[in-house]
């Protein structure tokens, strides 16, 4: 049913919640000289948290159209919802001791990450054209200026603009895709639009128009999740920026990008029948999505076996962990989009972990070569052991969370017959094993530089270290009431 | 051919060749203000199209906003001297092979395609409309793209003011 | 081409500037000859309006890099290769 605007405003609280909270750290910034360095983190926090209470609060079941057809609600935007309120939540506890950012002035940073949060709520659940690519650019705009946060420092402004001109140029390439697609069906909702395709069927050149308006359409998408071809900007800027900028860019806005591919690819191109989506146009998606995933996975991966920079690694480590993502969503099933489902809320712990680590080593020894991780291991056991719980967890291995997130997509795609496909990714995760154990072994084997004073870790971050830690460790045992979460969720795109 | 039809051309033709200079130009001043007729020549085409407001705005936040910042940003990030505004290009060869394609490409989809066609309809002005579609249809946009702003306005404020502490 | 050929980033900005513009034509047409009603007018103000914001913004930080590097050639901004 679609709301019109009072009605969805009751449906609105999480990101109400959000805004009126931007709203009071701006303020507060500039008015409460001696409390705001305080103030702000609170007040960041403690919207967050409402947040989420009030989108687990808010009920989802119902499919409905807010604002009269701009957003959807639905249980798969419920999972999004949490999913990128939570990893707001872990960045910003993770940025508060963090030496790069404690430099320079704090208070828009938290303005920023709530508009940022905001965006990305709003982008996994557009179904309107114009609000999708409103939000996306709220997205982008914020991680710009966020990744060039430290204004004194060569490399995060030279990634910043780098990230800035990559992007406008996807972004506006993706603008033309809709603005073709608005062309051939009249509407800018996704719904509509679909049926449009499927009424009037496409035949002929209108074959290569669709095909063009979609490429260019992914382009957007493309660069947000940082697949191949469009990941050029990801060393860099992952490099560049402030750590916790890096490590939300690495997990929030790439699920939100997840989320939208799937929304729009899924509502807008294709047409549910039982369990198995039928496809619109006759273009071969699934080819194109393959050809997409196999491609990020083996370039992330080759990529990062030759890196000594810690966040350059751990950048085109994020590229390959999209392929895998990317997998689900070859398969056009539920089986396929829940192991998507799966594989993000997993990632999240893994990468946040890893990326906390970088930053905490950073803060004593304030580098990110892998040569300087040499001899962790005497220097603080425990945060060479957390760091070595997120390598095994992002490599797959067994009974780490990142197997569990491999372990679905390999079954979804093995299931519909594409076992060459699992054996490719298969591969893929046994050669990233080389760059993660090359972290592991640093710490562990190597001997330390020199220096040789134990590495003291606050007591805030070993708290958020261990509740990064417990899901790796634990979520396998798990994985039944993670698997029904999920598979509600997924639900809405038919067959389960 | 009609009066309106030949004004449409050579409107289209000064549009287009602008574009084109902004893009082929050596120096960076006449980029800039060929950009200002490519600018106009698409508010133009928009009062063909019946988007009074729409030209109107276009003149407003793409002349008056947009090409004075980026005037701004060509003149603050010379040195003043050397007001030989030169820049250079590079892989010219590859850039407009691709160019070319994308050029054959739209030429193909623009006119094979099966648009989706909708009778003539008469020219209304569009204020009244897109003012109520605004508070009405579009109010999440409407209000988002005021968030979008306040971001752009912290940012850019946050990244060119000085050290002093604030 | 603008966009893939200068490296002035000044340039870039207003080769990017004709993609959107472009776009936006395209819109404001499309929504004249396709659809009924003005939703492509009303998607091209959106589009203006990042449009302005994203100049701001890029522009804000070509400034902060020419106040570090004096210059704003592209190819000089190569720190992160090395």
């Amino acid at each position: 049913m679609i709301m019109d605007n009072l009605q969805s405003l009751r449906y609105f609280y999480p990101e109400l919640t959000l805004i009126v909270a931007m709203l009071l750290v701006v303020i507060a910034d500039i008015s409460f000289k001696r409390l705001r360095s305080v103030l702000n983190p609170l007040l960041t926090i403690v919207s967050l948290l409402l947040a989420a209470y009030f989108t687990a609060y808010i009920n989802h079941s119902q499919e409905a159209n807010l604002f009269l057809g701009m957003l959807a609600l639905d249980s798969f935007a419920q999972f999004f919802k949490l999913f990128l309120l939570l990893a707001a939540f872990l960045v910003v506890l993770g940025s508060l001791q963090s030496e790069e950012l404690s430099q320079v002035h704090q208070g828009e940073f938290f303005a920023l990450l709530l508009a940022v949060t905001l965006g990305m709520l709003l982008m996994a659940n557009s179904i309107n054209l114009a609000i999708l690519y409103l939000s996306l650019e709220l997205v982008s705009l914020t991680s710009y200026i966020m990744v060039g946060y430290l204004k004194g420092d060569r490399l995060s402004n030279e990634a910043s603009l780098k990230y800035i001109l990559f992007g406008a140029i996807s972004t506006g390439s993706m603008l033309y895709g809709f603005s073709l697609i608005y062309g051939m069906t009249g509407s800018l909702n996704l719904y509509t639009i679909r049926d449009a395709f499927l009424s009037q069927g496409v035949q002929g050149f209108d074959q290569f128009t669709t095909l063009l308006a979609l490429v260019l359409a992914l382009a957007g998408f493309g660069f947000k999740t940082a697949l191949v071809p469009f990941h050029f900007w990801c060393p860099d800027v992952y490099a560049g920026a402030p750590t916790p900028v890096t490590a939300f860019l690495s997990v929030a806005p790439k699920a939100a990008g997840f989320g939208i591919l799937v929304r729009f690819f899924f509502s807008g191109m294709t047409q549910t029948t039982g369990s198995e989506w039928g496809l619109v146009n006759g273009i071969n998606w699934p080819l194109v999505l393959i050809g997409i995933s196999v491609l990020t996975m083996t370039l992330g991966n080759v990529a990062a076996l030759t890196q000594n920079n810690l966040k350059r690694m751990l950048a085109y480590s994020s590229i390959a962990q999209a392929g895998y993502i990317l997998m689900g969503s070859v398969v056009l099933t539920g089986e396929g989009l829940k192991s998507m489902l799966i594989y993000l809320f997993v990632y999240l712990f893994m990468n946040l972990g890893a990326f906390l680590v970088v930053t905490i080593i950073y803060n004593s020894d304030k580098s990110f070569e892998i040569g300087d991780y040499n001899g962790m291991f005497k220097r603080s056991p425990f945060l060479a052991f957390a760091m070595g719980v997120f390598m095994l967890s992002l490599t797959g291995i067994p009974p780490f969370a990142g197997f569990l997130g491999k372990l679905y997509v390999f079954l979804a795609v093995i299931e519909k017959g594409l076992i060459w496909f699992a054996v490719v990714g298969t591969l893929n995760a046994a050669l990233a094993a080389f760059y993660y154990m090359r972290v592991i072994k640093a710490m562990v084997l190597e001997e330390g530089n020199g220096n040789v004073a134990p590495l003291q870790v606050s007591f805030l971050n070993q708290a958020l270290l261990v509740a990064l830690l417990i899901p790796n460790l634990l979520l396998v045992f798990f994985w039944n009431p993670i698997d029904r979460w999920t598979a509600s969720s997924a639900r809405l795109f038919g067959g389960l | 051919m009609s009066a309106s039809d030949i004004i449409f051309l050579i409107v289209a033709v000064v549009t287009v060749g602008s574009a084109a200079i902004v893009v082929l130009s050596r120096s960076l001043i006449y980029s800039a203000f060929s950009l200002l007729f490519t600018f106009f020549g698409v508010a133009i085409i928009y009062v063909y199209l019946g988007a009074d407001f729409l030209a109107g705005t276009q003149v407003l936040i793409y002349v008056g906003g947009i090409l004075v910042l980026l005037l701004f940003g060509v003149m603050l990030t010379h040195r003043l001297y050397s007001l030989n505004l030169r820049t250079e290009t590079f892989q010219v060869i590859p850039g407009f092979l691709i160019a070319l394609a994308v050029f054959i490409s739209l030429a193909l989809v623009s006119t094979r395609t099966n648009w989706h066609v909708v009778a003539d309809k008469p020219l209304v002005p569009t204020t009244d409309t897109i003012g109520t579609l605004f508070l009405t249809e579009y109010l999440l946009p409407f209000e988002i793209a005021s968030i979008l702003l306040l971001v752009a306005l912290i940012g850019a404020a946050m990244l060119v003011r000085r050290r002093a502490d604030i | 081409m603008g966009v893939l050929t200068r490296k002035n980033a000044v340039n870039v900005l207003m080769g990017i500037e004709l993609i959107l513009n472009s776009a936006n034509i395209n819109l404001v047409a499309f929504s004249r000859y396709s659809s009924n009603g003005i939703d492509g007018q009303m998607f091209a103000i959106i589009v203006i309006v990042v449009a302005a914001s994203e100049v701001a913004v890029a522009l804000a930080m070509v400034l902060t890099m020419y106040r570090l590097l004096r210059t704003v050639n592209l190819d000089q901004a190569d720190t992160l290769k090395r």
